[in-house]
């Protein structure tokens, strides 16, 4: 093996004197008409929802090909990971399927670039869905609704009981603010030097929990950077110098709150009215040992929605389809089966929500359900995965004690800045 | 045997340059074997570094066979299950179909195996042993797409698998890893190895450049083959990414892709998803437990012998 | 072609004398049969390698966003805001000094591993094997244990404090140069069995016979390593280090593990594959700038690879 730096440097300049003749090449296609017969094929993806509710969706389908003879649909269920690469890679080479499972902010870059169809020209969504699921889908700047609400999310507080009790904290009043629970974690510091509370660090959704404002009106710069959300900062920070949270939460994105609390090496964490039942799955001593609370302050709201594909070549079938799939009938029976919530109206209703059996499930549902109805999105889609990191480990900073909580928000915000102006 | 001395000229030490007569077969097997001391050193050394190894193997391999009553995360993890079981297994069978998963991920190992131990082979002699005009560009230009940088070109490439109509199909996932750049280095480096009198005698005799990379070149770098082969197997089996891009269907799916089904959105038992590891992990562990054999066959059992 | 040539030959050749051509070329007098043998391998390389790379480069120069929309070529605007950007400065510090550590570390253990499981000994398939699990356990697992061994109450600090070697738990995860420690080790850990086969591979083509004769001759261990041994894999070592160099510089996933992906508090772990990835992801990632920094990772792995071929030619003169 010989290297030298005529081989390399020739190597290297056949690589780069190829590139002029690099160019890019571009592909449109029309879609078809949104009144149109509902006839033909189309394909549906779903998101990490098989083999477990495979049974379900495929009932659905069926129970959509009966009624609209002449229709089939084929239904291509992906993996959790790797789904935005997946979607990603389908819109930038025209083959987008015709009915998609996408949230909000996988559907505000599709929808700015006209890949996805706005459904409200076919449906009266108001008419049929809360109106925050739908608000969900209408994006700054785009005119439309570009997907119909589908089964909805959001976090409560689950406890370690056993830990809060024997660290001179009581279960059944678990924090129900962001002050009691600093409080609470100071007991629970001193008490128990080997068990923690909290395990996780501030972020934007703190923020807006304050009511401080992310961005400004229009959109187009961020504003964050008040002494308010300074001192947010400032008290985690402090929290942390006390030893009252474990040092990896500096690196919280892995193995988040929610592992830890698995492993029991801290006594709280959220989740979805769902996590129970993993952390019960697989950790089995943690049966009868969770407490169940509301999120602190304001809940988060998480949406799953149905989308269609601009360029869809059976746009009428395909809205048909993705507005059949999401009906009151089909929601409330999915929201059922897979402990989430239905996007549409009328489910408070339902007693299967409102009434808690004594289970830790039906508790999380319960409790998850109550919270829904002042859930908010907390997070402005516009943030994206760089913003994100970058703000995270500002705040890390500033925990870990090198510099202020204030200096670390101006930091992110001139950073923010910058990179919002580049999209 | 001839006595000569090394590079530096310093100590003489004898080597053999021709074939070894008899006696030395015998010899060899004399020199094979160890002292008793040095075989217990050898296997504590072993031992050691098999410690530090086998972690992580060790806790997908017992969580895969925890009972659903047993602690999964423990603040030290425990390696011995308490009540062993092979349900996990039965479950993953049941909840996905594994064999198919298998067959499409075994049709893109073979694939890319096939194309990188031949196509890497022949570009590596080529390089290696044929003297031509322009060597020095094709060996730059491989060192230099080592070194490309390949983060942004996976959608660039799926453009391409789409062009070629090959979307959603297992050939289109198989086809660019048919040739690595790092392969064709290693066989380049591998026949480089070969002392020059071997074939300068073929060319003498009229061989021509297929029937010295053929029949006295490639017997002589199977060790490197075996890498080659090893290295593109498990590139392709483990492979995530471009394989969920190309593929569509659940049917085509290769099974690292079929195994994220179990850790789906709502529920995430980490048995079965050790239990599923386990299961892609026998493969890769047979492929590899068969082709370590051919690392020592080089030499020995080839026609160098000058 | 043949005049830095550094392999050293192999057994049944002459190893302790300089042959005539090393291995080098013998002679053709087809000038059509090697682009042959190569043809495969460049064409595929060029289609699925190098015309990918060439959207990178152009790429660099534009505004691109994942999505396409309002794409227009901004010069060099990418590459100033390169200058301007502490973040980079940082992860390349960061990539660099990877790189110096693991370097000696992945040419030099793996061969030693290699000689251990090289002789035949009952149950050395098993070890072979074993040895080799670190490069194919999933990243998952592999954080899950790793934060078990170096977390602040973790199996290491747990130990250390024990024996009073420290006081204070070590933050192997949260401090900027004990992230890149604990990375090495995990990139050395994953590493052994890589590296380890291809030395095997290269000490099987050693041959028997040159260890027997030197051991006849009274050479101890140490020095059939080095008057034999070494110059046998000389060739694979060199290889292994510009892959090592490589990949260091490259390296991505086990920084992203000790982090948690976060890159450490500030950013102070980053390394340049982090921080192309960071900028890369996504559907509102920035293409454009993403590229720039991608050529700026390419222009510097020549560096060390140029080095190398120097100190390999100096070494052979």
């Amino acid at each position: 093996m010989r290297i030298t730096r005529t081989t390399l440097v020739t190597g290297v300049g056949a690589v780069v004197a190829t590139a002029l003749l690099a160019g890019c090449g571009g592909e449109s296609s029309g879609g078809s008409d949104a009144d149109g017969e509902i006839t033909g094929s189309i394909r549906f993806q779903t998101w990490s929802l098989t083999p477990t509710y495979t049974e379900y969706l495929n009932g659905v389908i069926a129970d959509f090909e009966e009624a609209n003879p002449g229709t089939s649909v084929e239904l291509l269920d992906q993996p959790g990971d790797g789904y935005s690469d997946k979607v990603l890679s389908q819109a930038s080479t025209n083959t987008l399927p015709d009915v998609l499972n996408l949230p909000p902010d996988f559907a505000l870059p599709l929808a700015q670039q006209d890949f996805l169809y706005d459904v409200s020209q076919a449906t009266d969504l108001p008419a049929t869905y809360v109106e925050g699921s739908v608000e969900a889908f209408r994006f700054a700047g785009v005119e439309g609704v570009y997907g119909y609400p589908w089964y909805l999310g959001t976090d409560v507080n689950y406890w370690n009981s056993q830990q809060l009790d024997a660290c001179g904290l009581d279960s059944s009043a678990p924090p129900a603010t962001t002050d009691e629970l600093f409080e609470q974690a100071a007991t629970m510091a001193q008490a128990c030097p080997e068990n923690y509370l909290i395990s996780r660090v501030p972020g934007l959704g703190d923020f807006t929990l304050e009511g401080i404002d992310i961005l400004n009106e229009d959109g187009t710069e961020f504003i964050f950077n008040t002494p308010e959300a300074a001192a947010i900062i400032d008290r985690y920070a402090e929290a942390y110098a006390n030893g009252e949270m474990p040092p990896t939460v500096l690196n919280s994105d892995y193995l988040g709150n929610s592992q830890l609390f698995t492993e029991g090496k801290v006594a709280w964490t959220t989740g979805g009215a769902t996590a129970i039942d993993s952390f019960e799955e697989n950790n089995p001593s943690l049966k009868d040992n969770v407490a169940i609370s509301p999120a602190l302050n304001i809940s988060p709201l998480y949406v799953q929605g149905v989308s269609v594909a601009a360029d869809s070549q059976n746009l009428a079938t395909a809205l048909a389809f993705a507005e059949f799939v999401t009906n009151t009938e089909n929601q409330n029976e999915f929201a059922h089966i897979a402990n989430v919530f239905p996007s549409t109206q009328g489910s408070d209703g339902d007693t299967y929500f409102t009434e808690d059996d004594g289970t830790p499930s039906a508790q999380a549902r319960v409790t998850g359900f109550e919270s829904l109805q002042t859930a908010e999105v907390l997070t402005p889609y516009s943030v994206n995965g760089a913003m994100n990191d970058y703000l995270g480990q500002q705040i890390a900073l500033a925990i870990r004690g090198d510099i202020s909580g204030q200096e670390a928000l101006d930091t992110s915000v001139e950073k923010l800045n910058d990179l919002l102006a580049r999209q | 045997m001839s006595a000569v001395t090394d590079q530096r000229g310093a100590v003489p030490v004898a080597a053999s340059a021709a074939a070894p007569p008899p006696p030395r077969r015998r010899r060899a097997r004399g020199f094979g074997s160890m002292s008793l001391g040095e075989k217990i050193g050898r296997y504590a050394l072993l031992v050691f570094v098999l410690l530090i190894c086998v972690g992580p193997f060790l806790w997908q391999l017992s969580t895969s066979l925890k009972s659903r009553s047993e602690d999964i995360y423990t603040r030290i993890p425990q390696l011995w299950p308490s009540e062993p079981t092979i349900s996990n297994y039965t479950r993953v069978m049941e909840a996905i179909p594994v064999w198919s998963f298998i067959g499409n991920s075994l049709f893109v190992a073979v694939l890319a195996v096939a194309g990188n131990v031949i196509f890497s082979t022949l570009a590596g002699f080529a390089l290696a042993r044929l003297r031509f005009r322009g060597a020095k560009v094709a060996l730059g230009l491989f060192l230099a797409t080592l070194i490309l940088p390949g983060e942004a070109t996976i959608i660039a490439n799926f453009v391409t698998i789409r062009t070629f109509g090959l979307a959603d199909s297992l050939l289109g996932v198989a086809l660019p890893g048919m040739i690595a750049a790092l392969n064709v280095l290693l066989m380049y480096n591998a026949f480089r190895q070969l002392p020059a009198e071997v074939d300068e005698a073929a060319v003498i005799d009229g061989a021509t450049a297929f029937q010295r990379f053929w029949s006295i070149a490639m017997p002589s770098v199977r060790g490197t083959v075996a890498v080659i082969a090893i290295f593109s197997f498990i590139g392709a089996w483990d492979d995530f990414l471009w394989p969920l891009i190309v593929l569509t269907s659940p049917d085509n799916f290769t099974l690292t892709i079929g195994l994220q089904y179990l850790s789906g959105t709502f529920s995430n038992d980490q048995r079965m998803i050790a239990a599923g590891s386990m299961i892609a992990f026998v493969p890769i562990a047979i492929v590899f437990a068969v082709l370590q054999r051919h690392f020592f066959k080089g030499v020995e059992e080839g026609g160098v012998k000058g | 072609m043949t005049a830095t040539d550094i392999s050293a030959p192999a057994a049944g050749g002459q190893p302790t004398r300089r042959p005539r051509r090393g291995g080098g070329p013998a002679r053709t007098t087809n000038r059509i049969t090697p682009w042959l043998f190569l043809a495969p391998a460049l064409a595929w390389l060029l289609v699925f390698s190098i015309w990918p790379s060439l959207n990178t480069i152009r790429m660099a120069f534009t505004n691109a966003k994942p999505l396409g929309g309002n794409e227009r070529y901004v010069g060099l605007e990418n590459f100033a805001l390169i200058l301007r950007d502490d973040q980079v400065v940082n992860a390349l510090l960061n990539s660099v000094v990877f790189m110096l550590i693991c370097l000696p570390l992945l040419t030099i253990l793996p061969l030693l591993i290699a000689l251990l499981v090289e002789k035949k000994l009952p149950g050395i398939t098993f070890f072979r094997t074993a040895f080799y699990t670190p490069v194919i356990a999933s990243a998952v697992v592999v954080a899950l244990i790793w934060t078990f061994m170096l977390d602040d109450r973790g199996l290491v600090n747990g130990l250390a404090q024990q024996l009073s070697f420290i006081s204070e738990p070590l933050p192997f995860l949260t401090e900027r140069w004990l992230i890149v420690i604990s990375a090495v080790s995990l990139t050395v850990w994953k590493g052994l069995g890589y590296y380890m086969i291809i030395y095997l591979a290269a000490l099987g083509n050693v041959g028997k016979e040159l260890h027997e004769a030197a051991a006849m001759d009274g050479a101890g261990a140490v020095r059939r390593f080095t008057a034999v041994t070494l110059p046998g894999v000389r060739g694979a070592m060199l290889l292994i280090a510009v892959l090592v160099c490589v990949a260091a510089l490259r390296v991505f996933t086990e920084v992203f593990i000790m982090t948690g992906g976060t890159g450490g508090a500030g950013g102070e772990a980053l390394t340049m594959v982090m921080l192309i990835q960071q900028y890369s992801r996504g559907f509102s990632g920035d293409l454009g700038y993403a590229s720039a920094l991608s050529i700026l990772m390419f222009a510097i792995t020549v560096v060390p690879l140029l080095l190398l071929g120097k100190i390999n030619s100096r070494s052979n003169a």
